[in-house]
């Protein structure tokens, strides 16, 4: 089964139109394009750094303390100004109940 | 391939006025004890048939059998068998009496009564055999699609689960709730995190409340057992907080309001999206297929499976196993109905895949077979 257009072109996939992040579905080297198509629009974005497959990067730039948004929904939020293109994990990202959860039951979640 | 016209839904008519897409006779045993003669009958009659029933010894414990009530008089089945022994808590025609107050036809069988087992299995056979004769005159008519009842369930999940699997079966939930249709899935210890999106998705503020309610529940419970924590394994593979995997699980919910929590049985009234959570100790069976039995008792005609490692477990309703691993497809083809790997492969977008999905559950209703059934994965 081939696709009308730009079949294996992508490279990532966007859940969401508003997500500011991509997961690669391949590995990438720095340098390589993630693209990626949601509704009408396609993102592509040159990669800052290798990322792996299942790995999300910024598909545009996101500020400190900003909301980093996959599925249309923020699952935690940037410690520091990431670019786009950059690899978004632990490094750069936390999740924004973390410290409650810890409060409440003693355990890292 | 997109789909020009969909295939009618065909459903048979029931006496409490819903429909079925399935036509089987349930043989249900109400003790361990009877389970035995049970499966007899059901081995003596494998086409047609599905077996389950009270997981226990002399006990009665109104959870189970509430369920077990509920499964019974779901739409799949013409009709029942209750085998019992005869000295336990659960007694065969009483049970058989309960399930015919929706209109089901109903038929027990007690082995002191009958004198061992193998008069209550001639006894069993010749009732077992009228009623898949009588079942076999039920004839399909159109049904609109907003009649259907859906469940959705996650198992051996993997990276490709979240990302492709649950988000396609999402999209073919927006659509049939569109249509008027209903959605249910379960597995509230794995939304935490969710409890605000699912709220703020739910269509009052009682619903919220309820929501938020079952997630903190599973929360807490999953937590005192030590069970949840975003693992080694998880940030190894992409996943960066607990927020992004439970979001994962919740994709498959699709992204219509919630329109209610559902902790009891039977249909719910009115078509949407439901969370559904099981009643506490109302538990027959282990794992993903007690999940499908859930939502039978809920009144679902079927239900997506979404895999990543390729669980091939199914439960009593027709479940459509949706993969979207491609090393793994190659593996476990045989297990699986709907190959969603071209868009792990970049070849095909979610929006164009879910036109397929939807169209193999228009199928499924209207009877095609899925792979569970034809390998008779009826674990309950």
């Amino acid at each position: 089964m081939t696709s009308k257009c730009k079949a294996s072109s992508r490279t990532a996939i966007l859940l969401d139109v508003n997500d500011n992040v991509a997961t690669l579905l391949e590995d990438l080297a720095e340098g390589g394009q993630a693209v990626a198509e949601i509704g009408d629009a396609t993102v592509n974005v040159r990669l800052r750094e290798g990322v792996c497959f299942g790995h999300k990067i910024a598909v545009r730039p996101i500020r400190e303390g900003e909301d980093v948004i996959k599925y249309g929904l923020p699952i935690g939020k940037a410690l520091s100004d990431i670019e786009a293109g950059a690899w978004v994990h632990v490094h750069n990202c936390r999740s924004a109940r973390y410290g409650f959860r810890q409060e409440k039951y003693g355990v890292h979640a | 391939m997109p789909t020009e016209k969909l295939p009618e839904i065909l459903g048979y008519r029931r006496p409490d006025g819903h429909i079925g897409i399935r036509n089987h006779v349930a043989i249900i045993y109400t003790t361990n004890c009877s389970k035995v003669v049970a499966s007899s009958l059901h081995d003596r009659f494998p086409v047609g048939t599905q077996l389950f029933g009270y997981p226990e010894g002399c006990s009665y414990r109104d959870a189970p059998v509430e369920k077990i009530v509920a499964m019974a008089q779901h739409t799949s089945y013409a009709a029942v068998l209750v085998v019992g022994l005869g000295c336990e808590g659960t007694d065969a025609c009483d049970l058989a009496r309960r399930i015919e107050e929706s209109g089901q036809t109903a038929e027990s069988v007690t082995i002191q009564r009958e004198g061992g087992d193998l008069r209550t299995i001639e006894r069993g056979s010749r009732i077992l055999a009228s009623l898949l004769q009588q079942a076999s005159l039920a004839r399909r008519e159109p049904i609109p699609v907003s009649d259907l009842v859906v469940g959705a369930e996650c198992g051996g999940s993997d990276a490709t689960s979240g990302l492709v699997a649950n988000p396609l079966v999402g999209r073919v939930a927006d659509r049939l709730i569109d249509e008027g249709g209903t959605y249910m899935h379960t597995e509230p210890h794995e939304l935490m995190g969710c409890d605000d999106v699912l709220a703020a998705r739910a269509v009052d503020e009682s619903v919220a409340r309820d929501a938020r309610a079952a997630i903190e529940e599973a929360e807490r419970e999953s937590f005192e057992a030590g069970l949840f924590h975003i693992g080694f394994g998880n940030t190894e593979g992409g996943l960066t907080t607990i927020e992004e995997k439970s979001y994962g699980c919740l994709a498959k919910s699709g992204s219509r309001p919630l329109r209610g929590v559902l902790r009891g049985y039977g249909r719910p009234p009115v078509g949407g999206y439901y969370l559904q959570v099981a009643p506490p100790g109302s538990q027959t069976y282990y794992g993903d297929s007690e999940d499908i039995s859930q939502f039978a008792a809920c009144g679902a005609h079927l239900a997506f499976f979404t895999t990543g490692c390729g669980a091939t477990t199914g439960g009593l309703l027709p479940v459509i196993k949706v993969m979207a691993n491609p090393g793994r497809m190659d593996l476990i083809r045989d297990n699986v109905d709907f190959d969603a790997t071209p868009i792990t492969r970049g070849e095909r977008t979610l929006d164009e895949m879910a036109d397929e999905l939807y169209a193999e559950m228009i199928a499924v209703a209207a009877g095609k077979l899925t792979k569970s059934e034809i390998y008779r994965h009826f674990e309950a």
